[in-house]
C-alpha cells in the first residue's frame, strides 16, 4: 500500500463546504427549467407504441393547423444523418444506428415525431392528430432471440456502420464482440481442485434522477444556438448535434447549469438536436422536459447482461482459472454496449490473481429500452456472478471468505495481463496497480460489521434468521490515452482567480473539488476561487462527467492550469520585489522571499500586472489525457434479516469502506459512497423494469420502487486512505465502485443466513423464498 | 369545450395575492409561472416530492394539488425559508454536513422538515421518517441529510421543552 | 379527467344540488388524489367539498365518527383508548398524500389497492351517505360492490362511524409491501373478540391482492369457537384461498401470493389477540 508523504494539505483532504449549496438549499434559480423564458414554446414527442414497425405512411399536415403548434419534426422534413446519441469521445466505438426520425421503429419508447406549441395541451392535441401507418414486425425480447437463426433484423438499414474497427454484424443483431486469452484457461480448469460454472443474470434499471431529461435551446442575437441542458457531456453534446443537424460546431454553444442528477443517463444526446432544430426553425425559445414516465420508458438504462463466470481454484487457495462470458442487451441502439461489456471483463477480472483467463463478451440489439451509460458500467453486472463466485470457491474449500480474498486479491506493484489486453473499444492500457489500501479496507469492514460474529446458516433455524456478506470490489479512474480535460485560471484584482473548465458537475462537487486542487496548487484558499464550468464557449475542452474521471483527469488539469498561473505569479511577484524568480515562493496568497521579511499579495501582483507594470494577464492553461485507470478498492460488508416464510429482506446494516486515494473532499466522498451504495441496495432488491410486449408497464415511482428515508438501512461509509502518485495530490476516483456492492453482498449474506443462493436480481421475496425451500441441508 | 380563465386567490409567502388560472392548472405550474421556481417538478405524479410546498403548514404535492384548491388559504415555498444573509438553521447545516448534492429534492425536503419542526413537539426517528417519507432523494443515500435533520430536530426539541416549562 | 370548471357549494345540499346537475360531468373533489388515478380526457367541474365542516374525528357514544372529508394524516395523529385506525393510515402512501388524500377519497371509489376498505370491513364500520338526509350503512352492504355507483345522483358521503373497541376485542393489521410507499401486495385486517384464549367472533378482510377487498368467511370460520393459538390461526389462515382469487403481484406468481397472504393473515391474527388479551376493558 502507498503511503501518505509526509504533505500537510491545505485545501484538499478538507470538507470544504460544497460552493452550490447554499444557492441550492435557496432554491434560487439553477436548473434548466428555471431559465426557459416566458414565452417558451413547449416539445411534446410522439413515442411509437410498438417493440417493431416500420412506419410505412405519416400524415403531419392535420396537426401543423393545429392552434398554437409552431413546428412539427418527422423522418419527411429532417436530415437524415446517421449518427450514434452516447457521449463519447470521436470516432465512438459505437455503431452509427440512429436517426434523428426514421421510417422504422425499434422499441416501445422509440421517437416518431415531434411537436413544438404555445401550451402543453396544444402540442398533445397535435401529437394525438398526427395519422401514422405502421406495418408490425416482429419483435426481439432476449438476447437469445436475438441471436437465433433467423432472427428478425433490427438494424437493416443501409447506413448503419462502426466508425472504428471493431466487429458489427448487424444482419445477426450482434452490435459488437471483445475477448481477450491469458495463459491456458482450458489447462487452468483442468489443474483445479474444483470447479464452478454458473450463469447470472442482471437486470434492467433506471438511473431516476429526481431532476428528469430536460433542455432548453434559444437563437441568441448573433443567430447561434444556445442549447442550456441538462447533460454530463456538454461537448460531445454540441459535436453530435452539429453532426445530426449538419450544421457547423462553430454555430453551437451548450451550457450545462446545475443539474438534477445523472449517474450516467445523461451521458447521451437525446433532446438537444429536437430543442435546437426547432430553435433554429420557429425563431423562439424551446424547452423539452421529460415526464418521469418518459424517463422510464424512452430515456437511457442499465444494460441487462447475462454473466457465466467458470472458475477453478486448489485446496489451498490458488484460482487456477477464471473464465467470464457476457451477452449485453443494449436494446434498440448500439450506443455504449461494447464499453459496458468491456467494462465487465476490465473492471472485474484484474482483482484477483490469476494466470489462465478467458473473456468474452458479446452485445445484442433487442427491440427493447435502450442501455446506457449507468454507474458502475458493466462492473456492476459482472461483480455480481464474481463475488458470488469468490464465495462459493472459498467454500469448497473450507476458507473464510475475506481470507480468501485477501490471499488472492491484487496489490500495490501488481499489474494484471487484463489492463492491456481491455480497453474501451481499443486494446488497453498496461499497468501496475500504484496504491491499494484494499486490504485494510477488508479489515475494518469486518471490524465495523463485527465479521467475527458470523454463525454457520446450518446452525440456524427459526423463521427470522439474520446472515452477513462481502464482496471486494475495483472500478477505474478515468479513460486512459482516450480522454482528455482542459482548465484555464486567471487571477482577479483582489486575489481571487476564475476557473474556467469543461469539466462537469452533476451535483457530484466537482465544482468544489476542483476549486480545492487549484486552490492547493496556487497556495491560497478555495473561497478564493470563482468556479464556471461545462460551457462549449467560455471554457476549455473536457469530454464530461463519466468513467469516474473527474478528479483523477480533469484534477490533474487543473492542477497543471494552476501551476502555470503560479509560475507567472511568482515571476510577477520576483519582479515587483525586486528578487530573482529562484529566491521567491508562494505561501498563502502571497509571495515572499525566504525568511518573510519581502512579500507582496496575489491582489497586489494582480493589480500590478492588470493595470501597472509590464501589464499582462495573469493566466494559466492546461490540459491533461492519463496514462493509466488506477483502480479505487472497496470491501463492503452488510448484515440482513430474512424472513423464511414470506422472503422478505430486511437489512439491518451496510458497510463501504472506500481507498480513492487521497479524499479531495473526505464528506464529498462519503456522499458519493452513501448515494451510490443505497442505489445499488435498492437495484439489488426493489428496482424492476415489468415488461408486456416490449412496454414497460410500471413507469413510475409508485410502481418502481426506490428507497426514502423511511426505507432505508443504515450505511457507513468509511473511507480508507492511501496515496496515488499519478493522481492530483494522491487522488483517484469514488463515484462508481460503491454502486457494485450489494447484489454480491446480499445474495453472500443470504446463503449465510439460509444457504441459498440467488441467480439473478432483484431478490424479489418470491425468489428468495424458492431458494430457501430448495437449500438441501 | 370553453376555457374561462379564472383567478385564484391565496396568501403566499405572508402575502395576500391573486393570480390568474385555469381550473386545470396545478398549484406547481401556477408557482412556477409566478417566479417561484424553487419549487421543482420531478415527476407530476405525487411522488418524489421535489414540488413540495406547505398548504396551512401541512406538506403537499404541488403537482397534484389544482391551484384552485389553495383558495383562502396559506401557502409557503422554500422562497419564504432563509436568505443567504439569514439561512434557516436546517440550510445550515445541511451545508455544513455536505448534505447537498445535486440540490434538486433539497427544497421540498427542508418544506416537509419545516412542516415537522412546526408541528411536533418530541422528534423520535420514527415520526421524523413518516414525515419524510415522501422525499426522494438519488444522490445522497439520506446519510447527511438525515443527520443535518437530526441535529437540527435535537436542538429544537430541548427549545421546546424547555419552554414547556 | 379534466376540469373545466371548479365550484364551491356553500353549504351540504347545495353540493348536493350541483352534483345532481352536473350528472357524468362533475366530481366531488376532496383532496383530489382519486382523479389522477382516473384516466380520462372527459370535461368536468370539481365539486370541491372540503369546506363544509366535514373534516373530524369525535366520540359519539359506542363509536368514533370520522368526517369524510378528515385527511388521513388527522386520522394517523389520533390516538384514543378504543381506536385503531391510525395503524393502516401511517402506512398509507407518503407524508404529503396523507395530508390531502381523505378517508371519504379512499372509500367511495375503491381501487383493487386501497387499503381502508379491508380495515373498515374488519371493524365492521358504518359508512354514512348523504341524499338530502343521513342514511348508514354496514360495511358488509356497503363494500359489497364498487361503492362508486351510490354517488351517482348527488349522493355525498359524510362520515364514517367507527365502532370503538371493547373489552376483549383486539385489531391486527399487515399491509406487506416492497417499499414504505408502495402499493400492497396485500393487506390483510382482523378483529377478534377473545373469552379468555377462546376466540368468541372474528372478522378478517383482505385487499390488494384480490380484485375486490372482502371479508374471508372461511378463515373466520375456522377460528370461531377456537383457541387462540398460532396453530389455530395457522390452519385458519390455509382456508383464505376459497374465499380469495389471489392475483400476482408486482411480476411475482399467484402462488407466491397466497404463501404470503397466509403468512399475513396469521401475523395479523397474532397482533389482533395480542392487542385484545391486554385489554380488559
Amino acid at each position: 500500500m502507498s503511503e501518505y508523504p509526509n504533505l500537510k494539505f491545505k485545501q484538499v483532504n478538507n470538507s470544504v463546504t460544497k460552493i452550490d449549496a447554499m444557492q441550492l438549499a435557496l432554491g434560487k434559480d439553477s436548473y434548466v427549467a428555471d431559465f426557459a423564458p416566458p414565452d417558451a414554446l413547449v416539445v411534446k414527442m410522439k413515442w411509437s407504441p410498438y417493440p417493431h414497425a416500420r412506419i410505412v405512411e405519416m400524415d403531419v399536415t392535420e396537426a401543423e393547423k393545429m392552434p398554437g403548434v409552431h413546428g412539427i419534426l418527422w423522418h419527411g422534413n429532417v436530415p437524415r444523418i446517421v449518427h450514434c446519441t452516447a457521449g463519447q469521445g470521436a470516432p465512438e466505438p459505437s455503431p452509427y444506428d440512429t436517426f434523428m426520425f426514421d421510417t422504422k421503429v425499434r422499441y416501445v419508447g422509440d421517437r416518431v415525431a415531434a411537436v413544438c406549441a404555445e401550451t402543453e395541451e396544444q402540442a398533445m392535441a397535435a401529437i394525438n392528430a398526427i395519422k401514422v401507418k405502421y406495418e408490425k414486425i416482429e419483435p426481439v425480447f432476449t438476447v437469445d432471440e436475438a441471436m437465433a437463426e433467423g432472427a428478425p433484423i433490427i438494424h437493416d438499414e443501409p447506413e448503419a456502420y462502426v466508425p472504428i474497427p471493431i466487429p458489427y454484424e448487424p444482419k445477426k443483431n450482434l452490435v459488437a464482440q471483445v475477448g481477450c486469452e491469458v495463459g491456458d484457461f482450458a489447462q487452468g480448469m483442468k489443474d483445479a481442485d474444483f470447479t464452478f460454472d454458473d450463469v447470472y443474470e442482471t437486470p434492467y434499471a433506471q438511473h431516476c434522477p429526481i431532476e428528469p431529461y430536460v433542455s432548453l435551446a434559444e437563437m441568441s442575437p448573433a443567430g447561434r444556438i444556445v442549447i442550456t441542458t441538462s447533460t454530463q457531456v456538454p461537448f460531445h453534446c454540441r459535436r453530435i448535434v452539429a453532426q445530426t443537424l449538419g450544421i457547423p460546431v462553430q454555430q453551437i454553444r451548450v451550457i450545462k447549469p446545475r443539474i438534477g442528477g445523472g449517474f450516467g443517463s445523461k451521458q447521451e444526446i437525446l433532446l438537444e438536436d429536437v430543442v435546437a432544430m426547432f430553435a433554429m426553425r420557429t425563431g423562439r425559445p424551446v424547452l423539452w422536459q421529460f415526464t418521469r414516465e418518459e424517463n422510464f420508458r424512452t430515456g437511457r438504462t442499465r444494460h441487462p447482461i447475462r454473466v457465466k463466470i467458470q472458475a477453478g481454484v486448489k485446496k489451498d487457495g490458488t484460482i487456477t482459472a477464471l473464465g467470464m462470458d457476457c451477452w449485453n442487451n443494449t436494446g434498440a441502439y448500439g450506443g455504449h454496449g461494447l464499453t459496458v461489456v468491456s467494462c465487465c471483463g476490465s473492471k472485474v477480472l484484474p482483482l484477483y490473481r490469476c494466470e489462465n483467463i478467458h473473456f468474452l463478451g458479446k452485445v445484442l440489439y433487442t427491440n427493447l429500452p435502450v442501455g446506457g451509460a449507468y454507474r458502475g458500467f458493466g462492473a456492476t453486472q459482472a461483480f455480481f456472478g464474481m463475488e458470488t463466485t469468490m464465495d462459493k470457491m472459498a467454500e469448497a474449500i473450507g476458507m473464510d471468505p475475506l481470507d480468501f480474498r485477501r490471499k488472492n486479491h491484487i496489490v500495490s506493484g501488481e499489474g494484471s495481463p487484463i489492463f492491456a489486453a481491455l480497453g474501451e473499444g481499443k486494446e488497453g492500457v498496461p499497468m501496475t496497480v500504484g496504491s491499494c489500501a484494499l486490504g485494510d479496507c477488508i479489515d475494518q469492514g469486518a471490524e465495523a460489521i463485527g465479521w467475527e460474529n458470523r454463525t454457520d446458516w446450518r446452525e440456524k433455524t427459526g423463521r427470522y434468521r439474520r446472515g452477513m456478506g462481502a464482496a471486494c470490489l475495483m472500478q477505474g479512474s478515468s479513460v486512459p490515452h482516450i480522454d482528455m480535460g482542459g482548465a484555464s485560471i486567471k487571477i482577479n484584482e483582489d486575489g481571487s482567480f476564475n476557473l474556467l473548465c469543461g469539466a462537469t458537475d452533476l451535483g457530484t462537487g466537482s465544482d468544489t473539488v476542483l476549486a480545492q486542487i487549484a486552490a492547493e496548487e496556487l497556495e491560497t484558499s478555495t473561497d478564493k476561487m470563482i468556479v464556471y464550468s461545462s460551457d462549449t464557449d467560455m471554457t476549455p475542452f473536457d469530454v464530461g462527467a463519466y468513467a469516474s474521471s473527474t478528479t483523477y483527469l480533469s484534477g490533474e488539469a487543473v492542477r497543471k492550469a494552476a501551476a502555470d498561473a503560479k509560475g507567472q505569479i511568482l515571476t510577477t511577484g520576483a519582479e515587483m520585489l525586486g528578487l530573482k524568480v529562484e529566491d521567491v515562493h508562494c505561501s498563502d496568497a502571497e509571495v515572499l522571499n525566504k525568511d518573510g521579511t519581502k512579500k507582496v499579495t496575489y491582489g497586489e501582483i494582480a493589480c500590478y500586472a492588470l493595470y501597472q507594470k509590464n501589464q499582462y494577464q495573469i493566466i494559466g492553461t492546461g490540459s491533461h489525457f492519463t496514462q493509466k485507470s488506477p483502480p479505487p478498492f472497496a470491501a463492503h460488508f452488510s448484515e440482513i434479516e430474512v424472513d423464511t416464510w414470506t422472503g422478505q429482506i430486511r437489512v439491518l446494516n451496510y458497510i463501504s469502506t472506500i481507498d480513492c486515494g487521497t479524499a479531495i473532499n473526505p464528506a464529498l466522498c462519503e456522499g458519493q459512497t452513501e448515494g451510490g451504495t443505497l442505489n445499488g441496495i435498492s437495484y439489488a432488491l426493489t428496482e424492476q423494469y415489468l415488461f408486456r410486449n416490449g412496454r414497460m408497464t410500471n413507469a413510475s415511482f409508485a410502481d418502481y420502487h426506490i428507497y426514502s428515508m423511511r426505507d432505508k438501512p443504515p450505511i457507513k461509509a468509511i473511507l480508507v486512505p492511501s496515496y496515488e502518485e499519478t493522481g492530483p495530490f494522491g487522488a483517484k476516483s469514488v463515484s462508481e465502485i460503491c454502486i457494485n456492492g450489494p447484489a454480491p453482498v446480499f445474495n453472500n449474506a443470504l446463503y449465510n443466513a439460509t444457504g441459498a443462493r440467488l441467480y439473478e436480481f432483484p431478490f424479489t421475496p418470491e425468489k428468495v423464498l424458492e431458494a430457501i425451500k430448495a437449500v438441501k441441508k | 369545450m370553453k376555457k374561462s380563465p379564472q383567478t385564484v386567490t391565496f396568501t403566499l409567502n405572508g402575502e395576500r395575492k391573486t393570480f390568474i388560472t385555469e381550473p386545470d392548472e396545478k398549484l406547481l405550474a401556477l408557482l412556477r409561472r409566478e417566479g417561484y421556481k424553487g419549487t421543482k417538478f420531478g415527476c407530476g405524479q405525487g411522488t418524489c416530492g421535489s414540488c413540495t410546498v406547505l398548504l396551512d403548514d401541512r406538506a403537499v404535492y404541488s403537482c397534484l394539488l389544482y391551484a384552485k384548491q389553495a383558495e383562502g388559504r396559506n401557502v409557503r415555498t422554500i422562497e419564504s425559508v432563509g436568505t443567504y444573509e439569514n439561512p434557516s438553521e436546517f440550510q445550515e447545516e445541511l451545508v455544513k454536513n455536505g448534505a447537498v448534492q445535486c440540490g434538486y429534492c433539497i427544497p421540498g425536503m427542508i418544506m416537509s422538515a419545516t412542516s415537522l419542526m412546526e408541528t411536533e413537539e418530541t422528534f423520535e426517528d420514527e415520526i421524523v421518517k413518516e414525515y419524510m417519507d415522501g422525499n426522494l432523494c438519488r444522490c445522497t443515500g439520506y446519510e447527511k441529510i438525515w443527520g443535518a435533520l437530526r441535529t437540527v430536530l435535537d436542538k429544537e426539541a430541548a427549545k421546546k421543552a424547555k419552554e414547556a416549562k | 379527467m379534466k376540469l373545466v370548471e371548479f365550484i364551491r357549494p356553500a353549504s351540504l345540499s347545495a353540493a348536493r344540488d350541483n352534483l345532481r346537475e352536473l350528472g357524468p360531468n362533475g366530481m366531488a373533489l376532496a383532496g383530489g388524489t382519486a382523479l389522477h388515478f382516473m384516466q380520462q380526457h372527459k370535461p368536468g367541474t370539481a365539486v370541491d367539498i372540503t369546506r363544509l365542516g366535514l373534516s373530524y374525528i369525535r366520540e359519539e357514544g359506542d363509536f368514533y365518527r370520522i368526517g369524510a372529508t378528515t385527511p388521513l394524516s388527522d386520522i394517523q395523529r389520533y390516538r384514543a383508548p378504543r381506536w385503531a385506525m391510525h395503524e393502516i393510515c401511517r402506512r398509507i402512501s407518503t407524508h404529503q398524500i396523507r395530508n390531502i388524500s381523505t378517508i371519504g377519497g379512499n372509500i367511495c371509489r375503491v381501487f383493487p389497492w386501497a387499503d381502508l376498505p379491508v380495515v373498515l370491513l374488519a371493524m365492521d364500520a358504518k359508512m354514512i351517505v348523504y341524499d338530502g338526509q343521513e342514511e348508514e350503512f354496514g360495511a358488509d352492504d356497503y363494500f359489497s360492490s364498487q361503492p362508486a355507483k351510490r354517488f351517482l345522483d348527488g349522493q355525498i358521503l359524510t362520515a364514517v362511524k367507527v365502532p370503538s373497541l371493547q373489552a376483549y376485542h383486539g385489531f391486527g393489521s399487515v399491509k406487506a409491501t416492497r417499499n414504505a410507499a408502495a402499493f400492497a401486495l396485500v393487506t390483510i385486517a382482523a378483529v377478534l373478540e377473545l373469552d379468555g384464549n377462546h376466540i368468541k367472533s372474528a372478522r378478517v378482510a383482505a385487499g390488494s391482492a384480490i380484485p375486490f377487498p372482502r371479508r374471508l368467511p372461511s378463515v373466520e370460520a375456522a377460528l370461531t369457537g377456537k383457541e387462540a393459538t398460532s396453530q389455530v390461526f395457522k390452519e385458519a389462515s390455509e382456508q383464505a384461498g376459497a374465499d380469495a382469487p389471489w392475483r400476482g403481484r408486482e411480476g411475482m406468481t399467484p402462488a407466491y401470493t397466497k404463501q404470503l397472504a397466509e403468512v399475513s393473515i396469521l401475523d395479523a391474527l397474532e397482533r389482533a389477540a395480542t392487542f385484545a388479551r391486554g385489554r380488559s376493558e
